[in-house]
């Protein structure tokens, strides 16, 4: 297997973006969104996810991100798509009241389907349209304080705030496993201490590989 | 042919349209597939695709810096640069769990980093025509 065979990360998320069609999910994932064009196999076919890598503190975190896909648009989003996400961006379209009003359903149905602690954070895309805009900032961040999750304004089209997004969300993923590997200590004492002073994603990876 | 000379991708693996990073360097394998791989044309108005017979292999996908995977046709997940989503620049079979193919031709090698002489766009010229 030679070294191509190691990991070479510290740590592996799944991502959803999760709300309506059309408010730009598909463009959060690109970052030269505006550069695509229309007559590309690529664009025939769709993307299913993509693998991002970021660094984080000196950490490598790979981040696997699914989009949807219009899956929503029949409301057939249900718990095997959650399956495994360990973060779940919501995304609604600053232009378009209603992909905002339907965030709560959205948190509804993630609640219903999703694991209980997985980390949330409420996107209000589209924020370079300002002349369009019906949704108030403030209204984006009221709602989130309602639900105690974190809140950011982003517009793909200006590469704003896109990668910022999915930086906070992989914090507070690592933040909560770092958490939760402190607490462990207290079921079976000396195997976690081990584990977590020689790879403190040993508990992720282990939950990722009950998926594949 | 021997095991022993397995050739790493010496620089990084970079898109070709938007630059951004693919593979990082000594990360994928060069493998021959006598049977050639058939990759569509990367735009439609560019008529037929081609079939490639050498190309970069990893056989995890989190080896990927930055990829997209393409819903799947006919038990193929063809890949997409992440950023710009040009494509496809390499495909996955659905049947070889293993095996993630990036096409030479449809990438840009970065220099290695090292930087010996080494002469940009020298890659061997896989699979002329």
């Amino acid at each position: 297997m030679s070294s191509s065979g190691g990991k070479t990360y510290d740590y592996l998320f799944k991502l959803l973006l999760i709300g309506d069609s059309g408010v730009g999910k598909t463009c959060v994932l690109f970052r030269f969104s505006e550069d695509h064009f229309n007559s590309t196999f690529i664009s025939t076919i769709g993307i299913d996810f993509k693998i991002r890598t970021i660094d984080m503190d000196g950490k490598k975190v790979k981040l696997q991100i699914w989009d949807t896909a219009g899956q929503e648009r029949f409301r057939t989003i249900t718990t095997a798509y959650y399956r495994g996400a360990m973060g779940i961006m919501l995304v609604y379209d600053i232009t378009n009241e209603k992909s905002f009003d339907n965030i709560k359903n959205w948190i509804r149905n993630i609640e219903e389907h999703a694991s209980g602690d997985v980390e949330k954070m409420i996107l209000g895309n589209k924020c370079d349209m300002t002349e369009k805009r019906a949704v108030d900032k403030a209204r984006g961040e009221r709602l989130a304080i309602e639900y105690g999750i974190k809140f950011m304004e982003t517009s793909a089209k200006a590469s704003l705030n896109v990668e910022e997004a999915f930086f906070t969300m992989a914090r507070d993923i690592k933040a909560k496993m770092d958490r939760k590997m402190a607490q462990a200590p207290s079921q079976n004492t000396n195997q976690v201490k081990v584990k977590a002073g020689d790879k403190k994603s040993a508990g992720l990876f282990a939950r990722w590989c009950a998926l594949l | 042919m021997a095991e022993a000379l397995v050739k790493k991708n010496p620089g990084k693996i970079l898109c070709e349209k938007c630059g951004s990073v693919i593979l990082l360097e000594n990360a994928a394998i060069w493998t021959e597939v006598p049977d050639g791989i058939y990759l569509p044309a990367m735009k439609t108005t560019d008529g037929e695709g081609a079939k490639g017979y050498e190309f970069w292999t990893v056989s995890d996908m989190f080896a990927f810096e930055n990829v997209g995977f393409c819903n799947t046709v006919e038990n193929i997940k063809y890949l997409a640069c992440a950023d710009c989503e040009i494509g496809p620049i390499g495909a996955h079979m659905l049947s070889d769990k293993k095996t993630f193919y990036v096409s030479p031709l449809r990438v840009k090698h970065d220099v290695p980093s090292d930087g010996t002489d080494t002469v940009d766009d020298a890659q061997p010229a896989p699979c002329a025509e």
